[in-house]
Formats: structure tokens, C-alpha cells, sequence
């Protein structure tokens, strides 16, 4: 092979190379998962373990520091069976259910919450800031806002639990369109990964 | 037997044979969609039908291609042989061209009476089948309305015949002529469930029907077949069911139940609802 036909062939691997670390960067990119807390807890046998999450109107931070989104992460990995106790420091104001359908709580151990330590079992869809659903588990859980009337720094504490199964991944999501800034607020923090979506990896 | 004879009918044998073997294998595959509704089956069946009418023609004209090749090639030999197959043929040709409109007529008129009894009708004002654009009475299920309500990324049902309840799987009474409002509150969704051959697209502010009767029991899975965004590939009901008429009852009694506390806050059914864009992304 001549120096001109090697140097083709050295540029081809070099642009496939190139090419295949994009996209495995790219497929692979999603926000690091983190481990829920086990807790002494159990619930019928099923061992209670903690996730302590925070929703805030902006992040403050990263590539987009003006966007809605729930933190530290969106991504967890749970173990098999277990039921996640999720604990929500909730900051932010109203935008509303688009369908007040999800303004019910559902598939939550006793289909309830507790805003604050009262136990709720649905909320006015008006004042939802966002919610926490789980479609293929059947959770459905809406967070109560902060009252626009309320001092500056109050939040909800919102606290439910649900039970996985032995495995698999599932995805959840806010329903609530709260991408401030975005058309009908469908856009932004709702259609990125690790802002107001995200999954529950069981295994 | 001239060579070229021999030729002919073992081409036309092979045709046959293909042909018959076609036709029995087709009688045979399952045809989508599944059979959950009478819709479905007259699609799968229609499907059936033209693919048995289109599978000897397909057959006949790879024969064709192939004798063509055999008997049409030129002699090595002989450069410049007469090529008297490529000559026009006007007798031949008209043959093709009139078993072919007929052929084409005739499952067009068939198509046609197909979908006379589908939707199609009714949209077209061809009468069809009563599908109905009202409730079918208060409780009524054996002519059942379910509006189909798409949002990022969920279907919603609302059941406006039973109190206007909502359910995020869908339940229908076996033998009830449904018919599927769709609509979505957002962005393009296509409301897709294959096994009972009913795919519709829900767009805001827009009500799209469809009526068929559903037919089988069983577990279905439906999908959004419009990509609407990030989780799209996620929107999906895994567990549609068509039950029997006296657990579509008690399944019933029981959303009742557990959507009670929502209900004051459900808007009063219609066909479209249009959110208030300026209540969002506050």
C-alpha cells in the first residue's frame, strides 16, 4: 500500500473513531444515578429505603441555571422489591394541572401523602407546582405549591412511599407543564433528562 | 416439443406451483391487526384478499422476468439474431393492460365497500354503521363513548356515559360498539391500538372519532405513534383491557370510587379542552 492509500485508510479509522465516541458519549449521557438510603423500615416485609429530593423553580446551576427542576439528581438506583420513601423539600409556586385528573395521589402506600405531616390524598389541581408520577407503576403523586402569600424561603415537605418490583426501569416525570419560558411551558426542563423527568433503575 | 415450448410450460408449472403454495401460505399467516374488534377483522381480512389476488400476478410477472431472460437472450453465436420477442404485440399487450385495470377496479370497488362499513362512512356521510357522535345514554355499554386524552406522555380515558370519570388504562365491555373521541392537551399525539385496528391522531383542540365494536377478551397494549417528545417512547398502556360486561360493570363502580375525590375538579366533558397557556410555565 502506498503512503497516500495508508494515510486514507488512517483518516477513515480516525473519523470513525471520531464519530463512535460521539455517540456513545452521546447515548451514554444521562445524569449520574444515585443509591437510595436503606432505612430500618419495612412495609410488609418490603425494606424502606430513603430518597430525599428537592424541587426548586431554578437550579442555579449547569448548563441552564434558569430552569425549573428537582435535585440532586433525577437518576436512582433502588434495590429489588424495595419500597422508596420519597421525601420532597417542595420550594416552588403554583403553575397547575394541565388535567386535574393527576390532582389525585394514587399507587402510594395508603394512596396518600403528608404535606407538612398532614395526610393528603388529593390537592387542588390550580395549586399543584409539579408532580411525581410513575405511569407504569401507577404513582401518581401531585406536590402542593408554595402559597404565593407565603414568607420568602417556606417550602412543603412532602413525604409518600411506593413499592418496585423485583427489576426493571422506569421512567417518571412531572405533569405538570412547568417549563417556565417555553411555549405553553412544554418545553426546556420537560424535554431534558435530569431536570423534571427521569428514572428509577431497580437492581 | 420444441425446446422453446419445453421451456414455456416448465415456466408456467413453476408458476403454478409457486402460485398454489403462495395461496395456501397466505391462508394460513395471521394477518395484522389482530382480531379485537370487527374492524379489525375486516382489515385483516381485506388484507388477506389482495394479497392472495396480488400474489399469483406477482408470481406470473417474476415467471415472465425469468422467461424473458431464457428465452429473449441473445445467441452468442448468432449477433444478429432477430430479437423478434421485443416486437410489439398489440393483441398481447391490451390483454395485460385490461386484466390489469380490471383487476384494479375490482379491488378498489371491494376496498371501497370495506371502509363503507368502517368510519370512513360515517366521515364520508355514507351512513355506515351508527356509530353516533352523543353518549349512548348514561351507563350504556353496548354503544360505550371513551374520549382519549393525550398529554406528555400518558393517554388519559374519560368515560362521559358513567359520571365523566378519567382512567389511565383503558377498560371496554366486550360486543360494545365504542366510539373513541381523541384529543390531546398539548402537543400531536397518535392514540395506536393495534389489536383492534383503531389508530388515531389526537391533536389539541381537535376531535377525532372513530368507531368500531370490539370483539375479543384479552390484555392489549396501546401506543403513541406521533413522536411527541422526550419520554414518546415511553407513552404507552400496557395493560388495555376488553373484560366482560358484568367486570367492565364492577370496574366501573370501583373508578367511581377512587376518582370521587377529583371529580369537583374534572371540567365538564367535551369533545376538545383548551388550557390556558398562561397558567403554565409560570
Amino acid at each position: 500500500m502506498n503512503r497516500r492509500g495508508a494515510l486514507t485508510v488512517l483518516a477513515f479509522l480516525a473519523i470513525g473513531i471520531l464519530v463512535g465516541t460521539f455517540a456513545t458519549n452521546y447515548l451514554h449521557n444521562s445524569p449520574a444515578a444515585t443509591a437510595s438510603t436503606a432505612s430500618p423500615d419495612t412495609n410488609n416485609g418490603s425494606p424502606v429505603v430513603d430518597i430525599n429530593l428537592t424541587t426548586v423553580a431554578q437550579i442555579g446551576s449547569g448548563d441552564h441555571p434558569n430552569w425549573v427542576s428537582y435535585l440532586p439528581t433525577t437518576y436512582f438506583k433502588v434495590p429489588p422489591n424495595s419500597t422508596l420513601r420519597i421525601t420532597i423539600d417542595q420550594q416552588d409556586g403554583a403553575s397547575g394541572l394541565r388535567n386535574p385528573y393527576y390532582a389525585l395521589v394514587r399507587g402510594t402506600v395508603g394512596d396518600s401523602m403528608t404535606v407538612n405531616g398532614k395526610e393528603l390524598k388529593s390537592i387542588d389541581p390550580a395549586t399543584a407546582a409539579h408532580s411525581f408520577a410513575v405511569p407504569d407503576l401507577g404513582v401518581n403523586v401531585p406536590l402542593l405549591a408554595v402559597d404565593a402569600s407565603a414568607p420568602a424561603g417556606s417550602s412543603n415537605k412532602i413525604v409518600f412511599s411506593f413499592k418496585v418490583p423485583a427489576s426493571g426501569i422506569f421512567h417518571w416525570q412531572c405533569f405538570v407543564p412547568c417549563g417556565a419560558g417555553t411555549l405553553y411551558g412544554l418545553g426546556g426542563p420537560m424535554q431534558t433528562l435530569g431536570y423534571m423527568d427521569g428514572q428509577i433503575e431497580v437492581g | 416439443m420444441s425446446a422453446k415450448r419445453r421451456l414455456i410450460v416448465t415456466l408456467g408449472a413453476a408458476w403454478l406451483a409457486v402460485a398454489v403454495v403462495g395461496i395456501v401460505i397466505i391462508a394460513v399467516l395471521p394477518f395484522p391487526p389482530d382480531h379485537a374488534s370487527d374492524t379489525a377483522t375486516s382489515i385483516s381480512n381485506t388484507l388477506r384478499l389482495i394479497t392472495w389476488l396480488a400474489w399469483p400476478i406477482f408470481a406470473a410477472v417474476v415467471t415472465g422476468i425469468v422467461a424473458s431472460v431464457m428465452i429473449g437472450r441473445r445467441d452468442p453465436n448468432a449477433p444478429h439474431a432477430a430479437h423478434h420477442l421485443a416486437r410489439g404485440n398489440p393483441r398481447l399487450a391490451g390483454m395485460w393492460v385490461g386484466a390489469v385495470g380490471l383487476t384494479v377496479l375490482a379491488l378498489a370497488i371491494f376496498g371501497t365497500l370495506t371502509l363503507s362499513n368502517e368510519e370512513a362512512a360515517e366521515a364520508l356521510g355514507l351512513g355506515g354503521r351508527a356509530v353516533g357522535n352523543s353518549v349512548g345514554g348514561a351507563g350504556d355499554e353496548s354503544n360505550l363513548e371513551v374520549q382519549v386524552i393525550a398529554q406528555q406522555w400518558q393517554f388519559v380515558y374519560r368515560y362521559p356515559g358513567f359520571g365523566g370519570f378519567e382512567s389511565a388504562h383503558l377498560v371496554l365491555p366486550v360486543n360494545a360498539k365504542v366510539t373513541f373521541h381523541v384529543t390531546s392537551l398539548d402537543v400531536t399525539h397518535s392514540f395506536w391500538f393495534p389489536a383492534i385496528g383503531v389508530k388515531a391522531d389526537a391533536v389539541p383542540n381537535n376531535d377525532n372519532t372513530f368507531g368500531t365494536q370490539v370483539t375479543k377478551l384479552g390484555t392489549y397494549r396501546i401506543v403513541c405513534s406521533e413522536l411527541c417528545g422526550l419520554w414518546h417512547g415511553a407513552m404507552s398502556d400496557n395493560n388495555a383491557q376488553i373484560v366482560s360486561p358484568s367486570d367492565f360493570t364492577a370496574w366501573v363502580a370501583q373508578q367511581q370510587a377512587a376518582d370521587a375525590p377529583v371529580m369537583q375538579y374534572l371540567p365538564p366533558y367535551s369533545h376538545t379542552y383548551v388550557p390556558n397557556p398562561a397558567a403554565y410555565g409560570s
